[in-house]
């Protein structure tokens, strides 16, 4: 499942599963074409994992609360604890690889 | 073993556009791309001389391209090339994925280029953290720090002018001067945070505790007067290679690793065409890279068809 930040819902959706975090930026190109491969894994993860898009710009505080230096930035969580992350452009199969550590 | 008429190496403009044309002529076409649908130019800022678009972001472009990709249906895969091998009419492409196997009568190469590298002490510790080739991807992270740019070139006055307005400093170090269009090159020197070294070689990026704090350089002919400028991070435009590795050892690529083709962007090998950024050429731009990829599938549809005659002479099936 793929959808924008909801800030109340953000810390119990955080809390249980497979959560990935796509901090990014309505300005940036990687961020617009690593959109497209996450839509493309969501096809194949569907339920199992829960893909949240955090915009760069808009929430300044989960940016510093999660120490996010640069935009697409991927944070892999598992029932509420960070276990992977990755910055830049990623390869499908390199996203593939953290959800599946998740889930 | 999946069999196509025409295989695609690389998701750019050129790889997109030779799609497009591959399947308008009515070929089996699968698109293989190892990142991302769009090719160098998601990493662009603003494009301004692709015409009939006027001034637009670079992102928008691949995505409206890879749109119209889809849009005639053409089969899309993630795969990163490894080897390319030629039997008869047939090519058989590897990928880095998997032991899967794909087969083609035609392959058109598109897999552009990728930066060069200055491979001077530091640069492989600090790649990927302090070192980058992306100010849009990477340029965020460096508001009001200190920047320092290697090149002096179109890519590096582009990048430099975007990273300006972010950084507290902006250093030039360039082995030439800024050799960019005049006008863009004086505006960015203009700038009161920038300053330009020009006719400089830039030989150590020095450390703390895993931490970029500086770059050596000296001067280019002499190799004296050694000088460090401190900064938070550095990006380098110093080139490109082209993304060929797969192709060593076939007669189809120079010394430099471009790809050789004809006026038609036929190899030496029939059957394999080459197009975009990765071939030997003159003008490496979105326009000509478009250019080459729809003659490059026209051409593939060409070849298709006369080995399909030849085999109607000779009762063979293909
Ligand atoms: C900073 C900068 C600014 C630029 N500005 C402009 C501009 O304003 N206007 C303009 O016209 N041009 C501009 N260009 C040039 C333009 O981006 C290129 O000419 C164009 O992108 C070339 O297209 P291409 O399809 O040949 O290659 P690319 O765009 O490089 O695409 C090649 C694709 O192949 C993929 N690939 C590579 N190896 C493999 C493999 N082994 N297996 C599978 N896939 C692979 C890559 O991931 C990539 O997606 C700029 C370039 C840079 C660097």
């Amino acid at each position: 499942m793929i959808k924008e930040i909801v800030k109340e819902e953000f810390a119990t959706d955080l809390a249980e599963g497979a959560v990935l975090v796509d901090f990014y930026s309505k300005t940036c190109g990687p961020c617009k074409m690593l959109d497209f491969i996450l839509k493309d894994i969501d096809k194949t993860y569907g339920e199992q994992v829960k893909i949240i898009k955090v915009d760069f710009e808009a929430y300044p505080d989960l940016i510093e609360k999660y120490n996010v230096e640069g935009y697409p930035t991927l944070v892999m969580f598992k029932d509420g604890k960070e276990i992977s992350r990755k910055s830049g452009l990623q390869q499908k199969p390199v996203i593939t690889k953290m959800i599946e550590e998740a889930i | 073993m999946k069999r196509y008429d025409l295989v695609v190496i690389g998701a750019g403009p050129a790889g997109m556009t030779a799609a497009i044309y591959g399947v308008r002529a009515n070929l089996k076409v699968l698109l293989l791309e190892k990142l991302a649908p769009g090719g160098q130019i998601i990493n662009t800022k603003e494009i301004e001389n692709y015409p009939g678009v006027g001034k637009i972001d670079g992102a928008e472009l691949a995505y409206k391209m890879f749109e119209h990709v889809q849009e005639l249906g053409v089969e899309f895969d993630y795969r990163t090339v490894t080897k390319i091998e030629n039997k008869d009419e047939l090519k058989y492409i590897y990928t880095e994925e998997d032991d899967t196997v794909i087969e083609a009568l035609t392959v058109i190469v598109a897999t552009g280029t990728r930066p060069r590298t200055l491979g001077i002490p530091g640069e492989e510790e600090y790649k990927g953290s302090a070192i980058s080739w992306c100010a849009i991807c990477d340029g965020a992270k460096y508001r009001d720090k200190d920047v320092v740019i290697i090149g002096g070139g179109n890519s590096a006055v582009d990048e430099g002018t975007y990273l300006a307005s972010i950084v507290k400093s902006l250093t030039i170090i360039t082995d030439f001067d800024l050799t960019a269009d005049p006008v863009s090159a004086d505006y960015l020197r203009s700038l009161p945070n920038v300053t330009v070294h020009p006719y400089k070689r830039v030989v150590e990026f020095i450390g703390e505790n895993g931490q970029l704090t500086g770059v050596k350089f000296v001067d280019k002919e002499t190799g004296e007067n050694e000088q460090v400028v401190q900064c938070d991070g550095v990006f380098e435009y110093i080139g490109a290679v082209p993304a060929t590795e797969f192709l060593q050892g076939t007669n189809i690529i120079n010394d430099y690793g471009f790809i050789e083709t004809n006026e038609r962007m036929a190899t030496k090998i029939p059957g394999i065409f080459g197009a975009g950024d990765c071939i030997s050429k003159h003008l490496r731009q979105v326009v000509t890279a478009t250019s080459d990829g729809a003659i490059a599938a026209q051409e593939a549809a060409a070849y298709i068809k006369s080995l399909r005659n030849q085999k109607q002479l000779t009762g063979g099936a293909i």
